[in-house]
């Protein structure tokens, strides 16, 4: 293919299908971890490590919007790449309000039609009942974001800056790699953030420290092949992959365990903690890098346990994402509310946790059945 | 040791009655709970305060304190005024003290402050002097103050001092005159007596999670009611759960 852009390393052409698979995990583990005191996110990933779904979540948002709009860019041209980017920053935006208004509109409903008192009362505490009119014009403005609407911000603002680093993606990706940790560096270090309402908080995932993930995935969709070089250290870098893997394992764990917890000297303690989520901890980037490492030697873009049909749930909530991941925050707030304030039994928790995936993933099987012929393309 | 359970859908949430003795009266909210059917209460502090690591601010225990303390006092007006601001020390907490209580009118500010001085080492003389002046400013604006001490939880009990900071604010607080609220030896309490981490601290380790949010609301609420209505103490307030 020929193209007036100079590019040092080709994007990948063919479908790697560990991206919708993990994808599509990650949004039923973040759906599973948005409903507190539930006993059935115990499967999910955080249990087990530093690193959540969010980290899979935006890493592969990285890495697909590389393939989708770098292919685009160099068939096309960069504006039109550009302004497909904004059009999907703007569905996004669109998205974002819907699910504001829709999530808002769930808990006025059962605090006002199911006589829940307690809901109208985090309403008000959300900031709504004080001063609804600036509550709604900061959430026009991203800044005001109650309650698990923090992520789809956070992805807005990224895909927003992404068209003008994807050239340099093709051409430099080292550099781009250097300079997104660069910042990363700098944000920690003078401890930046953008701001949010009401005026003393900020972003909860903030973007210029999860820009790091972001890149480290848009980096790695092009250069991934020449990672083979890398492959002379497969066992060093694998095992040291897996003690520290194993070693997160245990700090996570010893959370659930004092008796695992009293087994962890002071000074090992006052190196890891906090684990800060806002700014994406070191020890959670590196144990997403670990796991990371781990899946591309184990799990092929083509492996063929990834196209069985009992894994085809995961992989159509994975191809629809947007779609998934707003009908999850919503319906995670529902799986609350039923919860808390009807049933909190451990039945109630398994039930709540499994419907929701069910209309998850009947959602995604209508949308693909729905968009017909099926978007190749632009989907991030 | 005789535990308070308190009504709750949840057991745990526990303290001895001693630790709820916040160890001075608050003359100033009683009076404004007797004579004017009033209670304001500035919340000040950092992320703690703010509500950072709760699913929801429904969940910070300013929040908390709000709906226990009018559930258990019906015909007060009760209003706490979140001042929480994340990452802040008492340093900067102290700067902002007379621009944050003066406006609202205050009978009783809760400072909960010493995580972030802890975390940062700020030398303990420089310590206890910002809490002297910043307690002495909310007091020439007619407050009464009770101190929030650190919270126990796994970032804080790795540094090599912590106690003394809480000793700092122990002693503070007895020169001056105030409330002390003493979360770090409640939440100690919790975890010696098995309750994992998990139940009650977020998982970065520092912040208090839903369940440490909405306990330690409770029973900050239940100690300010026994300072404030020590008559009614004896039945449990209707905490609206």
């Amino acid at each position: 293919m020929t193209s007036r852009f100079a590019v040092s390393y080709a994007v990948p052409s063919g479908r790697d299908l560990r991206l919708d698979f993990f994808r599509g995990l990650a949004l039923w583990f973040i759906f599973l971890d948005h409903i507190p005191d539930n006993v059935f996110n115990w499967i999910t990933v955080r249990n087990y490590g530093f690193s959540d779904a969010t980290e899979i979540f935006v890493f592969i948002s990285g890495y697909t919007a590389v393939i989708a709009y770098g292919r685009m860019m160099l068939r096309e041209g960069w504006l039109r790449a550009a302004a497909r980017v904004y059009r999907r920053v703007w569905q996004l935006y669109v998205a974002h309000i819907l699910l504001f208004v829709a999530f808002t509109a769930q808990i006025a409903y059962f605090s006002i039609a199911r006589n829940t008192p307690e809901l109208i009362e985090e309403m008000q505490i959300m900031g709504l009942g004080e001063n609804p009119y600036r509550a709604i014009l900061e959430a026009v403005f991203l800044k005001f974001r109650p309650v698990n609407l923090d992520v789809l911000p956070l992805y807005i603002v990224l895909l927003a800056v992404f068209p003008f680093s994807l050239p340099a993606i093709l051409r430099w990706p080292w550099a781009v790699i250097a300079a997104s940790f660069g910042l990363y560096a700098v944000t920690l270090h003078f401890d930046w953030n953008l701001p949010g309402y009401p005026d003393e908080k900020v972003w909860f995932f903030n973007p210029m420290a999860w820009q790091a993930i972001f890149y480290t995935g848009a980096v790695l969709a092009v250069t991934s092949p020449h990672l083979g070089k890398l492959d002379r250290w497969r066992w060093a870098i694998s095992v040291a992959a897996v003690a520290y893997l194993a070693f997160s394992a245990f700090i996570t764990l010893s959370w659930h365990y004092n008796s695992m917890e009293r087994l962890i000297p002071e000074w090992v303690s006052r190196q890891l903690y906090p684990i800060d989520k806002t700014n994406l901890d070191m020890l959670r980037f590196l144990h997403f890098v670990a796991l990371a490492w781990l899946i591309r030697l184990g799990v092929r873009p083509n492996s063929r346990f990834l196209t069985w049909r009992i894994f085809e749930p995961i992989r159509r909530c994975g191809e629809h994402s947007l779609q998934i991941f707003c009908l999850g925050t919503f319906l995670a707030l529902t799986a609350q509310i039923v919860v808390s304030n009807f049933d909190d039994s451990v039945a109630a928790q398994v039930f709540v946790s499994i419907a929701g995936i069910v209309v998850m993933t009947l959602f995604a099987y209508g949308t693909a059945w729905f968009a017909t012929p099926p978007a190749k393309e632009g989907r991030v | 040791m005789a535990w308070s359970v308190a009504a709750s859908a949840s057991p745990e949430c526990r303290a001895s009655q001693e630790l709820l003795d916040l160890g001075h009266p608050l003359p100033i909210a009683r009076k404004g709970v007797a004579d004017h059917k009033e209670m304001r209460i500035v919340a000040m502090g950092s992320s703690s305060t703010q509500g950072y690591g709760a699913s929801t601010p429904q969940f910070s225990y300013p929040a908390q304190l709000q709906m226990k303390l009018s559930a258990a006092m019906p015909g007060v007006a009760v209003h706490v005024l979140n001042k929480g601001v994340g990452g802040q020390d008492a340093e900067e907490e102290t700067a902002r003290m007379k621009s944050d209580v003066q406006p609202e009118h205050a009978h009783l500010v809760i400072w909960q402050v010493g995580t972030n001085s802890a975390i940062r080492r700020m030398p303990l003389a420089k310590f206890a002097d910002k809490l002297r002046a910043g307690i002495d400013i909310g007091k020439s604006l007619g407050a009464d103050f009770v101190l929030m001490n650190l919270q126990y939880v796994p970032a804080v009990v790795a540094l090599p001092d912590e106690e003394e900071y809480a000793r700092v604010m122990a002693e503070v607080a007895k020169e001056k005159g105030t409330g002390l609220f003493n979360r770090f030896d409640i939440m100690r309490a919790w975890y010696n007596d098995g309750m994992p981490y998990s139940q009650f601290v977020f998982n970065d380790g520092l912040h208090l999670n839903d369940f440490g949010q909405k306990c330690i609301g409770k029973l900050l609420s239940n100690a300010i009611l026994r300072a404030v209505k020590p008559a009614q103490l004896t039945g449990e307030p209707k905490a609206a759960e």
